[in-house]
């Protein structure tokens, strides 16, 4: 009993705050055609990735799930990968 | 941008892409950039195809070019699949990184 030294709370991460890579770098417009750029957000799967896993603000995480939908209408992504 | 069917040889791809031009033009629009990306694979199989032509082309559009060129590109047996996306105003050419030389 008592073991647990001092530090954060069992369960609890560090909190980070870093800032959406696309604000970082100013980027308005987020493009479907550059799917190498939008395989970072998506799962091995071929799923979009949460954003609490993106690390994005909430306005390119929208922006960047509408750019895999269509990178994914025009084949450039997957829609399930490995079936 | 727009995949074309990868039976087609260089001269056949110009051909269409000759037609939609023509479309563009004659509705009002102007063509800007034409990119080929060339022969790519194709993340899943459309019509029992695994690869396909890829072109991107940049345009302006007059009031009857939409209406016209979805119609003629939905008919189209050339083109498996097209897109037409409104770019914003801010839209800067920034040359994609690894410019898509992958294999047919």
């Amino acid at each position: 009993m008592g073991r647990r030294r001092g530090g954060p709370p069992r369960g609890a991460r560090p909190a980070k705050s870093k800032p959406c890579v696309f604000c970082k770098e100013n980027i308005s417009y987020v493009d479907y055609k550059d799917y190498n750029m939008l395989r970072r957000f998506t799962s091995d799967r071929g799923k979009v990735r949460a954003r609490r896993v993106t690390g994005l603000c909430p306005q390119h995480q929208r922006e960047a799930a509408t750019a895999i939908k269509r990178a994914r209408e025009m084949a450039l992504l997957p829609y399930v990968v490995g079936r | 941008m727009l995949i074309v069917i990868p039976e087609l040889d260089e001269e056949q791809v110009e051909n269409t892409l000759g037609r939609i031009r023509t479309i563009i033009e004659r509705t009002g629009g102007k063509v800007g950039d034409v990119n080929h990306w060339g022969r790519r694979k194709l993340a899943y199989e459309i019509d029992h195809r695994a690869d396909g032509f890829y072109v991107v082309m940049d345009f302006t559009a007059g009031e009857r070019t939409l209406v016209e060129l979805k119609r003629i590109l939905r008919v189209s047996d050339d083109v498996l699949r097209h897109m037409v996306v409104k770019l914003p105003p801010s839209y800067a050419h920034r040359p994609l990184p690894e410019p898509a030389e992958a294999a047919g």
